[in-house]
């Protein structure tokens, strides 16, 4: 299954999926979504407000994002804030929010995997381990 | 003497932790490992690719850091490590 371009015919809004959310989260209609081109898709996307996104911002985010999970931001600050600033130097130099605990191979699609917040519930290093952490250590299971 | 690599990212908190205990290996057992920061040096980066056949098998399916690499046995150990088992790893032939 391939993944598409989806923009909702009230808001605009543009979800880039196999298939579209049933309700679309901004305006809240249902099946409001229609399958656009990836041109089409860059062009909506790319005409919005250019928004400044700081570290503070993404540390909020990630708590947002931890909220309610089975694992939480990670509690040791220093470890954390050492961490952002690894993640926002690698988008800075390397275009994306990197893990400054792994290494980007070089494979655009791969290295999306090195985004975070990754998928790392699946790895050895959280998944089915009591204190499982994500590699770099920024999200922990909840104690 | 064995070649020993070290992988390491300057803003990783691993590498932080593990570089202590690295230099009290050096410093105590006369071992010495070649160190490589991999996200502010591109030449370190592609080195640690050229060994992505030999390393990610042993770390996850990944690169990751920190990495220890033997070159000439191509022993690998990543992650944080007590001192006694990187100094067994370090020397063993």
């Amino acid at each position: 299954m391939k993944k598409r371009y989806w923009r909702c015919f009230i808001c605009n809004d543009v979800h880039y999926g196999i298939a579209p959310p049933e309700i679309c989260p901004t305006c809240q209609v249902l099946n409001a979504y229609v399958e656009i081109t990836a041109e089409e898709a860059r062009k909506f996307l790319g005409g919005g407000p250019n928004i400044t996104f700081e570290v503070v911002d993404f540390e909020k985010a990630i708590e947002r994002f931890a909220a309610g999970q089975e694992f939480m931001v990670n509690p040791e600050g220093e470890k954390v804030k050492t961490l952002l600033q690894g993640i926002f130097e690698n988008e800075r130099n390397h275009g994306f929010k990197y893990c400054p605990c792994r290494l980007r191979t070089k494979d655009p699609e791969e290295d999306l995997k090195l985004v975070c917040p990754c998928n790392f519930t699946i790895h050895e290093t959280y998944r089915g381990v009591a204190n499982g952490e994500c590699w770099c250590g920024l999200f922990v299971r909840r104690r | 003497m064995a070649k020993l690599l070290m992988f390491h990212g300057r803003e990783c908190p691993h590498c932080k932790k593990m570089m202590p205990v690295v230099e009290k290996l050096e410093q105590e057992a006369g071992i010495h490992f070649e160190k490589y920061e991999i996200w502010h040096d591109e030449k370190n980066a592609d080195l640690m690719r050229s060994y992505k056949p030999i390393i990610t098998p042993k770390c996850g399916g990944q690169l990751r850091v920190p990495t220890f690499l033997n070159a000439e046995t191509n022993d690998v150990i990543c992650g944080e490590v007590e001192f006694d088992k990187l100094k067994a790893w370090a020397e063993k032939k």
